[in-house]
């Protein structure tokens, strides 16, 4: 586990697009004294690690793919409607400078 | 020191099923931006992934062709990251269980048949297109959520030409298989080449860098070869390899950096809670696996048993369209296989290169061609007529048959009429017959050529030459080995 | 006058079919109603359409329950046409091009749309009082919460606004606050409604789910929302029932369970003895009554268990607010992209969802996720498995839904609950095993209503509605709004 800091807090908030405000993040780690408390608690439960992870509620299998049948697209002035930054038929932002990716 | 380069590679390859992978928002290519996309591509809130069964289907045929284990249960999960050309903020990919695992590849070296494994190979959603002018950025949503399959290697390869190949060999099998274009000049095929050196003989691997933005396979070749100079340059002056994405640059012929390998991005993946696992049954398997296209090492392997030459198939395995047609044409009894490989490498492709158009548009029926193919390997026409012949065929969408009886090409076959030029040139050639028959035996083609000439190139020589021999006997067999 | 609105689904179909009210009539009514909102339970309205559709609904037919009828949705349902939010300033503006599933199988019943409800930005949270535009009031009690997240939705329909109005349920959203506000809370088997359209907070555990004043308008709504929708995969395949059936033919099932630790650690005499009381009468009307031992410390994994996997799904789910293809554009000098979903998102979220997304995130790290995201997830199993124990022996599982008053406003907090209450998070259980559940008004304390909860197993939820009918009739409350006190 990583050790909670404070710029770890601010790491993770930048790491979702957005900062904290002032002295949330010193909120934040006091919530995880109690959030880590709780994962030790998990943890202590007997048997808890043999099982296996649950993401959906139950099986079921009677799941089917869909066909490869294509729909009208959506006209383009209607997808563009809502947003507060295009240009044209397009979507416009600042320009992407190459290291800013990954 | 003596330096060994490792090379592994991520192949990124375009599905051209209808439909996107998650919506049914159509793919496309070329088309006006953000004209082919649906509510889900945008991510709109509430929108849902939905799988598509072809694109699923495709990747059960790439994972075969390439050796692999097929996963029978479909799982998914999220790749979490911010970036303006992925709209939800996280990418549908299938991290923890691939669709498939532990394949291979044999690939055609100079130094022989060389085995390349391959790790994995995953489904996944396209992100959507950017467009970089001088002072914005442009988003276009077309491509966003095209189904892609990422193939992965394992570090196997070791030079460029090994890299190369193998690329081509996949480029060859998805567009074989009919689930991509294969065009890595259009993006529908993407390869990121990890390329490291180690000491020879240790098995540690060493640091490596990433290149990207390869558009032509022979790019390939010049990138990896380039990259691992550089980097044995650098070691050799006792330098340290940066972990680094760097691109291969076309006009200077060298990688460049892109950018520095900082702190790795964390993705936080998670399996994706909207698709609960399918269960992928035997017979949709089974389905996508029988309905497969053969592949080039089949092709290959048929060709060789009907006694085509390296060089011929792979002119013929260039592209499928002309494998097929040519394989459907065998079919229909062509004599002579090399005939047709010539024709069709030769002036076929010629013409339609000089037209413009590709093998797709050729309009000559098979039925036809193997009539040409068949007269010429017959010499019921000689190759100058083939060549009028096929023209006619190309240009004028004619039957070869009715061009050859039209034009009063069909070589003279009446025994009788040839019985009589025949008679003429022996009469005309005495001194060359009496030589004959005392065993010079090059008098016979003489004589053939003089028919031949005599008829104006339109006596069948295989029937003039029976007659010949019919009316002057076999040439006695002189030994000349006292 | 008295309020038409206040009466029940299927009461008010009987005087549309006879002719004695009109569509019109409701519609006009429940539109005043909102108008008058004093617990501020409304986010977008949409009166003109709704008056529209009304008029020209001009017959109601035997068959057509729920024709003519006013509902209002909570805002995390798309509409198309109509500004869906979220309750959250990321959203502003946002007019979605489409209307979720459920929200089109109403419409297309004849349920006339007047409007959306306030919830807790997000719906992540339990309170009501985090919505951008403030606290919806507990009608019982201004200075208290409503319960959430599902708060304008339960407030509106307590306070007899319209007799049906949808909510959304992940942890207990429509289930609490249904227990605070005297009305009939239902949250469907997970995958047996379209998600679609709904917008995600934590999928694996997130139903579209709903109020009304009592159980039979409980069912007819489920008859006219479940099935399977080609674009929610997780949507099931099963076939529906007609749920109203259920309860009309009285189809129940005949074993009704608690769990000794929760009976035993009601810390409200008032709830106590009403609940003891009601398994008494329960077992009275002939169902057998089993006390069951549930592990107490699955019990106390609920809270721990709950939040980190909803908080991680959220910060995933939530990703797509950048302020790009809709919601506000960011302020300022923004010079690249990474600015521009910077402050588009420093000023959509507040405070308390960043909070839950840094914690969400950070436990999804590739250094964390096996210690806690994972971790989680195996609890969930545990916590599923034993309650799939617990209906090998038992039909039901009944609770009380709330066990003390509504907290006030002025006395939250927004940290992290230190104590995991498991009496706080039980109604958690059915969201994690995708179980049916419904809430129904179970009595007062101080005039502050508290309800009683009942669980079924998966897809029963038609036997579901069969028993909370009888406890609806066993405790005589149902139909209740605030202005009929």
């Amino acid at each position: 586990m990583i050790k909670v800091t404070l710029d770890v807090i601010n790491k993770c908030a930048s790491s979702l697009k957005f900062r904290l405000s002032e002295g949330q993040d010193k909120l934040i780690l006091s919530d995880f004294d109690t959030v880590l408390a709780q994962i030790d608690y998990l943890k202590s439960i007997p048997g808890v690690d043999q099982m296996q992870e649950m993401t959906f509620p139950y099986k079921d299998h009677q799941h089917k793919m869909r066909e490869d049948k294509p729909v009208k697209p959506v006209k383009t002035t209607d997808l563009l409607k809502n947003s507060n930054t295009k240009i044209g038929n397009q979507i416009k932002l600042p320009k992407v400078v190459g290291n800013e990716n990954e | 020191m003596e330096f060994e380069p490792v090379i592994g590679i991520e192949i990124h390859v375009e599905l051209k099923s209808k439909t996107k992978m998650f919506s049914s928002a159509p793919t496309s290519f070329g088309q006006k931006p953000n004209s082919c996309a649906v509510y889900y591509d945008f991510a709109f809130p509430g929108t849902m992934p939905v799988v598509n069964k072809e694109a699923v289907s495709y990747g059960i045929k790439v994972c075969k062709a390439l050796n692999m284990t097929i996963n029978h249960t479909l799982y998914f999960d999220r790749k979490n990251y911010f970036y303006p050309d992925l709209p939800k903020g996280y990418q549908i990919t299938q991290q923890f269980d691939p669709i498939g695992r532990d394949g291979y590849l044999l690939i055609e070296t100079k130094d022989g048949e060389k085995k390349v494994t391959i790790e994995q190979a995953h489904l996944e959603e396209d992100t959507a297109k950017q467009l970089h002018l001088n002072d914005m950025s442009l988003v276009d949503f077309n491509r966003c959520g095209t189904p892609l399959i990422e193939i992965v290697s394992n570090p196997d390869m070791h030079s460029g030409e090994e890299a190369m190949k193998y690329v081509e060999a996949i480029r060859e099998i998805v567009t074989y298989l009919e689930v991509s274009d294969g065009k890595m000049e259009n993006g529908s095929l993407r390869c990121d080449i990890n390329i490291s050196l180690r000491e020879k003989g240790s098995k540690k691997l060493g640091v490596k860098t990433e290149c990207k933005n390869l558009n032509t396979i022979s790019n390939i070749k010049a990138a990896v070869d380039y990259e691992i100079a550089r980097q044995r340059e650098l070691l050799m002056k006792g330098e340290k390899i940066t972990q680094e994405t760097r691109r291969y640059d076309e006009t200077l012929k060298k990688t460049v950096i892109m950018r520095k390998k900082t702190d790795a991005i964390d993705y936080k993946y998670f399996r994706e809670p909207n698709i609960i696992p399918i269960d992928l049954d035997d017979d949709f398997i089974n389905d996508a696996i029988y309905s497969m296209n053969k592949l080039p090492y089949q092709y290959k392997k048929d060709f060789k048993a009907i006694g085509l030459s390296n060089y011929e198939i792979e002119l013929l395995l260039k592209d499928r369209q002309v494998v097929c047609y040519f394989e459907d044409c065998l079919a229909l009894g062509v004599k002579n296989p090399s005939v047709l490989v010539s024709l069709i490498s030769g002036d076929i492709m010629g013409y339609l290169n000089k037209n413009g158009k590709t093998f797709k548009d050729l309009n000559v029926s098979k039925e036809n061609m193997v009539y040409l193919v068949n007269a010429l390997e017959e010499k019921k026409i000689n190759s100058k007529q083939g060549k009028i012949v096929l023209e006619k065929m190309l240009v004028e969408n004619r039957d070869s048959k009715e061009i050859i009886s039209s034009l009063g090409l069909q070589m003279l076959s009446d025994e009788k009429a040839i019985e009589k030029i025949v008679d003429i040139v022996i009469k005309e050639n005495k001194q060359v017959v009496d030589d004959y028959q005392r065993g010079k035996d090059h008098g016979l083609g003489y004589l053939v050529g003089q028919v031949m000439k005599m008829s104006k190139g339109q006596a069948n020589p295989i029937i003039a030459k029976k007659l010949i021999i019919e009316k002057i006997g076999e040439c006695p067999k002189v030994n000349t080995n006292h | 006058m008295s309020n038409l609105n206040s009466l029940s689904i299927h009461e008010l179909h009987k005087r549309l079919v006879s002719g004695e009210i009109t569509a019109l009539d409701l519609t006009k009514e429940a539109i005043e109603n909102c108008k008058s909102d004093s617990c501020n339970c409304l986010e977008a309205t949409c009166y003109e359409e709704a008056l529209k559709k009304a008029k020209s609904i001009t017959e109601v037919k035997e068959d057509e329950i729920l024709k003519g009828i006013p509902y209002l949705a909570k805002d995390n349902y798309s509409t198309k046409g109509v500004e869906t939010t979220a309750s959250s300033n990321i959203l502003n503006g946002y007019v979605p091009l489409f209307d979720a599933t459920v929200i089109s199988k109403l419409n297309r019943r004849g349920m006339i749309l007047i409007g959306k409800t306030s919830m807790d930005e997000l719906a992540m949270g339990g309170t009501g009082t985090t919505s951008h535009k403030g606290a919806t009031l507990n009608p019982y009690d201004k200075e208290r919460i409503s319960g959430g997240s599902s708060s304008g939705s339960a407030v509106s329909i307590a306070l007899g606004m319209v007799p049906f109005t949808l909510g959304s349920d992940t942890g207990d959203s429509v289930r609490k606050p249904a227990s605070y506000n005297q009305v009939v809370g239902f949250k469907p088997t997970w995958g047996r409604v379209s998600r679609y359209g709904l917008f995600p907070f934590a999928p694996s555990l997130d139903c579209p789910s709903y109020f009304t004043r009592n159980v039979l308008d409980s069912a007819y709504i489920l008859s006219a929302i479940a099935g399977h929708d080609e674009k929610d995969m997780s949507s099931s395949r099963r076939k529906k029932d007609v749920y109203e059936k259920f309860v009309k033919h009285h189809r129940t099932l005949p074993k009704v369970g608690y769990f000794k630790a929760v009976k035993d650690s009601i810390p409200s005499s008032k709830v106590r003895r009403a609940f003891d009381d009601l398994l008494k009468k329960i077992e009275k009307a002939g169902y057998q009554v089993i006390a069951y031992d549930y592990p107490i410390e699955l019990l106390n994994a609920l809270y721990p268990t709950y939040m980190i996997i909803s908080c991680a799904e959220a910060t995933s789910n939530n990703a797509n607010l950048d302020g790009i293809r809709f919601g506000p554009k960011p302020q300022g000098d923004i010079k690249t992209y990474s600015e521009y979903m910077l402050e588009a998102r420093t000023a959509g979220f507040s405070d308390l969802i960043k909070r839950r997304f840094v914690i969400g995130s950070f436990s999804l790290l590739s250094e964390n996720v096996y210690e806690m995201f994972s971790r989680a997830q195996k609890a969930r199993r545990m916590i599923v498995d034993n309650l799939n124990k617990f209906f090998d022996k038992a039909d039901y599982f009944i609770t009380p839904a709330s066990f003390s008053k509504p907290k006030k406003i002025n006395e939250l907090s927004a940290a992290w609950s230190k104590t995991s209450d498991f009496l706080e998070n039980i109604m958690t259980l059915a969201n994690f095993g995708g179980n049916p559940s419904i809430t129904l008004p179970l009595g007062e304390e101080d005039s502050l209503p508290f309800g009683v909860n009942i669980t079924g197993r998966i897809f029963e939820d038609g036997s579901l509605f069969a028993f909370a009918s009888d406890v609806e009739k066993i405790t005589g409350i149902k139909d209740v709004t605030v202005r009929c006190r």
